[in-house]
């Protein structure tokens, strides 16, 4: 509840020495004290142990079909990692689909690997108790497309769709709160609480945020993925679990992505 | 607008508008498996809601923005005991509060009350910092307007629903949709207007 | 583990990200049952071999510590390993070469 005047004025005191010694680490003065902390993070981002087990897991000879993932299509051919999460969502004639990189991770770890789909995607978001192979795998994958520019691509008709949908979708009222994502998301300066929000609707703050998914987020102890960051949105806006690897989940991807094209990904990023 | 502008050879406005549509909403009645019936209509539009959601530089129409008011206006309900001041100390509760009605694993959490959600968006005390700026300031509310009966039926009907007032407002329609109980907004009424509350007092 | 080794100036910095719950033993899973403890009890750091670190941890550092340590007199080529002992006998070690100053 309401701090008093006496401790704002401390408050203010503890983040003026704490900006000041924040002035010491090499680089460069931060613009807020919780950059340097954010700073931190990034130099030594708990993420990157994700994408290494990832790796791991990815080469692994594993479930009851005793295969690794290497064979799996990520769009650009089996096997071909380099790029291929940049140009995701995108349509795959195999599975008649377009698919994100958990849905495409989803369809290669049931066909290749024989796992049960239920049970992957039951699996699919960690716990403090359980880890989360796909959180993992997607990492890694991820993190073979960190340099390049995000390109999503929507020649296909199927693409297409999916964009316009998803772009419907995130200016569609609903729910007990009334919201859209566009609610919040819609314009520039917006803050919920102490939470600043990107603008989605413009192309530059949108190439700022979307390039570092997956990313380790503090709140959260864990990697989360771009599936996860529409269950958590979902969950906040009191609407059901939003389903792992929805049509819904990717359309809202294609049309944030492709709002992206041209961010450097960089990924395991760094968030709350 | 998004900047993002469809730059495809070929059949350059495929899909159009009500084709995205109709795709979105077929998308939504499938995007939750599993989830128990009460809760996936959660997710369905009612009248207002989708005479508001409007992409680009579309806007409502005037006609349109007649017909959200007077759905809205006919939606509002009072405390049966006519108080529309409550407890200003339990509006303070509800103030901060952000909980309730969440779902997870299909099954709504368990809280004592729904919060109500104004910090995400309102500065209200004027000495906490911890508040959103999505929604104007409320700091100061009581004492910059009174505190007549005219002013609590209308803070009162603007909480119960905002769209009465500004059709597709951002603000949550939270009596109407049933987030908060007439009693609640009541308090939360006495938390903007008593002269005793964090809101108004002096610093 | 990840290490990241790096001149600066007549030191070294060294900075290790860990994987590893760090089970304070307080905290109840999902079935309300207390997850036991489980936490690194020991790490060494080792410069040519020679132990420059050796430290006794508790609950009291968090899930996938990030721990740093500065030594003097370490130059680009040198060979830095960290070895850590958990409460349940589990033991990890991983090298790095000394990174020159970027």
């Amino acid at each position: 509840m309401p701090t008093s005047v006496m401790r704002d004025r401390i408050a203010v005191f503890l983040i003026a020495g704490f900006a000041a010694s924040g002035a010491a680490f090499a680089q460069g003065k931060p613009a807020d004290p919780l950059a340097v902390g954010r700073q931190l993070l990034a130099e030594d981002n708990p993420g990157d142990l994700w994408v290494q087990r990832g790796e791991r897991l990815f080469h692994e000879k594993r479930g009851p079909g005793r295969a690794s993932l290497e064979r799996c299509d990520f769009g650009l051919g089996a096997g071909k990692l380099d790029g291929a999460f940049a140009r995701m969502p995108r349509y795959f004639p195999d599975t008649d689909r377009v698919q994100d990189l958990e849905s495409r991770l989803l369809t290669c770890m049931v066909e290749l690997q024989g796992f049960q789909r239920e049970e992957v995607i039951r699996n699919a978001f960690s716990t403090l108790d359980r880890n989360s192979d796909m959180e993992a795998l997607a990492s890694y994958v991820a993190s073979r497309s960190n340099g390049m520019k995000m390109h999503v691509t929507l020649d296909h008709p199927r693409e297409r769709e999916m964009y316009k949908a998803g772009e419907y979708l995130f200016h569609r009222r609903n729910g007990p709160t009334d919201f859209a994502c566009v609610s919040c998301h819609g314009d520039d300066g917006r803050r919920i609480r102490l939470q600043d929000l990107p603008n989605m609707t413009d192309a530059a703050q949108m190439r700022a945020v979307i390039a570092g998914w997956p990313a380790y987020r503090g709140t959260q102890g864990t990697v989360r993925t771009m599936q996860h960051r529409l269950y958590d949105c979902n969950w906040q806006m009191r609407l059901p679990d939003l389903g792992f690897a929805s049509d819904m989940s990717i359309a809202l991807t294609t049309y944030l992505n492709y709002s992206g094209n041209g961010a450097v990904i960089q990924v395991p990023g760094v968030r709350r | 607008m998004t900047a993002a502008a469809l730059a495809v050879p070929g059949c350059a406005t495929y899909p159009d508008g009500e084709t995205a549509r109709q795709l979105g909403e077929k998308m939504v009645s499938e995007a939750y498996p599993g989830m128990p019936e009460a809760l996936v209509k959660r997710a369905v539009q009612d009248r207002p809601q989708a005479l508001c959601t409007k992409i680009g530089k579309a806007s409502l129409t005037r006609e349109e923005a007649a017909e959200v008011v007077a759905l809205s206006r006919a939606s509002l309900r009072y405390p049966a005991s006519g108080k529309l001041v409550g407890d200003w100390q339990a509006g303070a509760r509800l103030a901060y509060s952000g909980t309730g009605s969440r779902i997870r694993g299909g099954r709504v959490e368990k809280a004592k009350e729904n919060g109500a959600l104004c910090s995400n968006c309102h500065m209200l005390d004027p000495g906490e910092i911890n508040a959103g700026n999505l929604g104007p300031s409320l700091a100061a509310y009581g004492t910059q307007r009174g505190g007549s009966e005219e002013l609590a039926k209308y803070a009162y009907e603007r909480i119960y629903n905002a769209w009465a007032f500004v059709p597709c407002s951002t603000m949550p329609r939270l009596g109407a949709g049933h987030h908060l109980t007439p009693e609640q907004i009541a308090d939360v009424v006495a938390y903007l207007i008593d002269p005793q509350s964090p809101v108004n007092r002096r610093r | 583990m990840k290490i990241r080794a790096t001149v600066k100036g007549d030191l070294a910095e060294v900075r290790v990200l860990i994987a590893h719950p760090m089970e304070t033993g307080q905290r109840k899973n999902s079935k309300g049952e207390l997850v036991p403890t489980h936490f690194i009890q020991s790490l060494v750091v080792t410069h040519n071999g020679k132990t420059v670190y050796s430290g006794q941890w508790s609950q009291a550092v968090s899930r996938n510590p990030v721990f740093a340590v500065r030594i003097r007199g370490a130059k680009a080529g040198d060979k830095i390993s960290v070895t850590w002992v958990d409460n349940k006998g589990d033991k990890r070690t991983d090298e790095a070469v000394v990174a020159p100053a970027s």
